[in-house]
């Protein structure tokens, strides 16, 4: 149905609209006695629930941004307590190596392993120290275990480390009670073995037994006596009745290094060549 | 027309109702967000003759007014007016039209706010200035255009029925 004039003709919507107008006429000038009052009062009762909504949308608007603020500290949290084990170890490698640092003395480069997601970074490795620091090719490289290898390439500040796990590694090495010597090298590039080093040469008629720790002998120039390189494990084989090789469980797998000492040229001679006092007592475990 | 019209027609006005005291602050500020509580008394009126319409803006009045009780009754005068104006408005002009829908808006919020303005007395010059040329236009646009989705949205449940009303 249409509109028509009796709409708003009506004389009852004209009364009601003219009450209304009246009614707020008298709001506005009651004084603020009774206003305040018929205020309050309708704050309490009519408009309570609708004010109890806003409130618990403001206490969901913070807190929700509350709760955005709480997802990102839990986030980062569980993102810190993922390395957690990580950053432990590193402590303990960390605090071993200030001790080694202590025993060393002098003649020495503290250097960070740049680790590459490369299967063949515990081959090779950068590390950050280089030219600069006074690092020089074939310097050994050691942690607080034991010998991690020798400096192979060295850039103004960074240095590429060749460990004992690459196939060209070779050491002059000799059983920590002075027994036997030999030279000791990976003992191969497949199979299970392959994180092994192996001690050659040794004397057909002297044996090694299980859990003799094996360290660098000295000779040759490029390592210093007395580094730890690992424990012998066990028989690798025999060459024609006339040497035997043993199978040398190393003291520190390279991928699992964050932080190496590379030892200068300085100490390869003089006093500070041998290195036997140094290496914790523990640290190569039999 | 159904019954279910009618309850949808005043669950189309609660809603609003709610949507004013929970999504409205994160509009934008106060003098730029689109006034819900009006707008459902802006779509009442469209149902309701002039009479009923000019007592609901006095109720929405006085109610807002509670909240604001410096310019207490000035608010109830303004929805007043609005409600009735409005009402006879459309009886004037009447046409389902989301433009003139949408005009009815922006002129009812805009007539409310100079209304309250010049009730209250709280503001002069420069500052009554802009309020009425330059806040309360943008108000009553971003209110014109929530109502023009609204009818959008729910015409078919708040469309013009006299008889009904």
């Amino acid at each position: 149905m249409p509109l028509g004039a009796d709409r708003y003709a009506s004389r009852a919507d004209t009364l009601l609209f003219l009450g209304c107008v009246g009614l707020s006429v008298a709001a506005m000038s009651l004084p603020d006695r009774w206003r305040d009052p018929i205020a309050q009062g309708l704050r309490q009762t009519v408009l309570a629930p609708f004010l109890a909504l806003q409130q618990q949308t403001e206490l969901l608007s913070a807190a929700r941004a509350h709760y955005d603020a709480v997802v990102a500290q839990r986030d980062s949290a569980a993102l810190a307590a993922t390395f957690l084990p990580e950053l432990r170890s590193e402590n303990v490698r960390l605090r071993s190596l200030l001790g080694l640092g202590v025993r060393l003395g002098w003649g020495y480069v503290p250097a960070e392993v740049l680790h590459q997601p490369e299967p063949t970074n515990p081959l090779t490795f950068v590390v950050s120290a280089g030219r600069r620091n006074g690092v020089r090719p074939l310097s050994a490289v050691v942690s607080s275990e034991g010998l991690v290898g020798l400096v192979s390439t060295v850039d103004d500040r960074t240095s590429v480390v060749l460990t004992w796990a690459h196939p060209e590694f070779r050491a002059s090495a000799i059983a920590n009670d002075g027994s036997v010597s030999g030279i000791v090298a990976p003992h191969g590039a497949a199979g299970p073995g392959v994180w092994l080093l192996e001690l050659k040469g040794v004397p057909y008629r002297q044996q090694v037994l299980e859990g003799t720790v094996i360290v660098t002998s000295g000779l040759g120039g490029v390592f210093p006596r007395g580094i730890p390189i690992g424990t012998v494990v066990g028989l690798a084989g025999e060459a024609k009745g006339w040497e035997r090789t043993y199978l040398v469980r190393p003291a520190i797998h390279p991928a699992a290094l964050s932080h190496v000492m590379i030892l200068t040229a300085a100490r390869g001679s003089g006093g500070g060549a041998d290195t036997r006092g140094a290496f914790q007592p523990d640290s190569v475990r039999p | 027309m159904r019954r279910t019209d009618r309850y949808r027609y005043w669950v189309v006005l609660v809603g609003l109702v709610v949507l004013h005291f929970t999504v409205r602050e994160r509009l934008g500020g106060d003098r730029v967000a689109p006034d819900f509580l009006l707008l459902a008394l802006l779509i009442y009126t469209i149902r309701a003759q002039p009479g009923r319409s000019a007592a609901g803006g006095f109720v929405i009045g006085l109610l807002r007014d509670a909240l604001t009780p410096a310019s207490f009754g000035a608010g109830a005068l303004a929805h007043t007016l609005v409600g009735y104006l409005a009402s006879w408005a459309k009886a004037v002009f009447f046409a389902e039209n989301v433009l003139v829908n949408g005009c009815l808006f922006f002129a009812g919020t805009w007539l409310r706010n100079l209304v309250v303005l010049l009730a209250s007395g709280r503001l002069a010059g420069a500052q009554l200035g802009w309020e009425l040329l330059v806040w309360s236009p943008i108000q009553s646009l971003t209110t014109a255009a929530v109502g023009i989705v609204i009818l959008w949205l729910f015409g078919r449940w708040v469309a013009v029925r006299r008889a009904d009303a």
